[in-house]
């Protein structure tokens, strides 16, 4: 750190006697991706943490942390602005709390009241084959999605209540957003399926 | 159940090997500020890496903390899990509330390796737990993109 910062002041002082061949010596610590940003950088907090694993006690693999530091991640554009995004074809809401042995079916019947639907996954939990407990629904309008958040949002599915909120947004869900998004109680929350085995 | 709504949130897994197709990885994270990124470089045939990210919803977030909460992989530990190899290797990190894992493993071809493993028990959930959240993110990235992400 030290050093580096030495020789910045150094590059600066001598900037105009190194004009034909200073630039090279500037480039490197003048770049502002030099300290590679670490993954570990964006969950660091005050807080000391229980840890566990292997993985601390490896010898960390530069290539782990620059894979997924990388830029150029394709994203669909956005404002950045609160709200929902859009999806490449349509607009895709996320139903929690359904019950285990809800059919698609049940799911077409509730939220096909809104408009047609696009597309549905009804995932399954691997180990029992029961549902989940969540589905993602899309519809091609934005209206029909917000009028389906809005009608089904808190109502009773299967003697479930379900939560029902869009799945994908413009930006970070921090500040007024999430606050926004939050629900201050939740009112039931299904139980964890029973082992079957 | 604890741990589900509050405090700090971050998770990434990581599968792959190193072969006569070079790197080849799969790989994903949920970031605290909601982003998730989706990686998939497979030099087999086409050699295009997918690199995909969306902010996800508070909603989504919480419905993968529930996943992991109810998984309890957290009271878990990797100690007697089979190590990575050649065959490859997989990772898992994940932070919630005041813990953080980091796991390492080897691929696990079927519930077969489970069984034979030192810790068939805790194995078997970092198993399903893996299955539940590929399901999830192949979902969210397939609909949100329309690629077929495997």
């Amino acid at each position: 750190m030290a050093n580096n910062q030495e020789v910045d002041a150094l590059n600066f002082e001598d900037d105009d006697l190194m004009d034909e061949d200073g630039g090279v010596d500037v480039e490197p610590s003048s770049s502002p991706r030099a300290p590679q940003p670490k993954l570990k950088s964006a969950i660091t907090s005050a807080a000391p943490k229980k840890t566990k694993g292997r993985g601390f006690r490896e010898e960390a693999d530069a290539e782990r942390h620059s894979r997924l530091a990388d830029r150029n991640f394709e994203s669909l554009g956005s404002d950045g602005g609160p709200g929902p995004q859009r999806s490449i074809e349509g607009w895709i809401i996320l139903a929690t709390g359904v019950h285990e042995e809800a059919q698609e079916d049940d799911l077409q019947n509730a939220f096909g009241e809104f408009g047609e639907i696009r597309n549905l996954h009804l995932n399954l939990d691997r180990r029992t084959g029961f549902v989940k407990g969540y589905a993602l629904i899309e519809y091609e309008n934005y209206e029909e999605a917000q009028n389906a958040i809005t009608a089904m949002n808190g109502t009773e599915l299967l003697t479930h209540t379900i939560n029902v909120d869009w799945a994908f947004s413009n930006g970070p869900s921090t500040g007024p957003f999430k606050r926004k998004n939050m629900r201050s109680g939740r009112t039931h929350r299904s139980r964890s399926p029973r082992r079957r085995y | 159940m604890a741990g589900e709504e509050e405090g700090e949130f971050y998770l990434r897994y990581y599968v792959g090997h190193k072969g006569k197709f070079g790197h080849e990885f799969l790989e994903f994270e949920f970031r605290p500020d909601g982003k998730l990124r989706y990686a998939n470089n497979s030099n087999y045939k086409n050699d295009t890496m997918i690199r995909k990210e969306v902010f996800l919803t508070p909603a989504v977030l919480r419905e993968c903390r529930r996943i992991i909460s109810e998984s309890e992989i957290m009271k878990e530990d990797d100690n007697n899990w089979p190590e990575p190899d050649r065959v490859g290797r997989q990772e898992l990190e994940i932070v919630m509330g005041n813990e953080h894992i980091s796991f390492t493993t080897s691929k696990i071809g079927s519930l077969v390796d489970v069984q034979s493993s030192n810790d068939p028990e805790g194995l078997r959930i970092f198993y399903y737990l893996v299955q539940d959240l590929k399901c999830f993110v192949f979902s969210l990235i397939s609909l949100h993109f329309k690629i077929k992400p495997i």
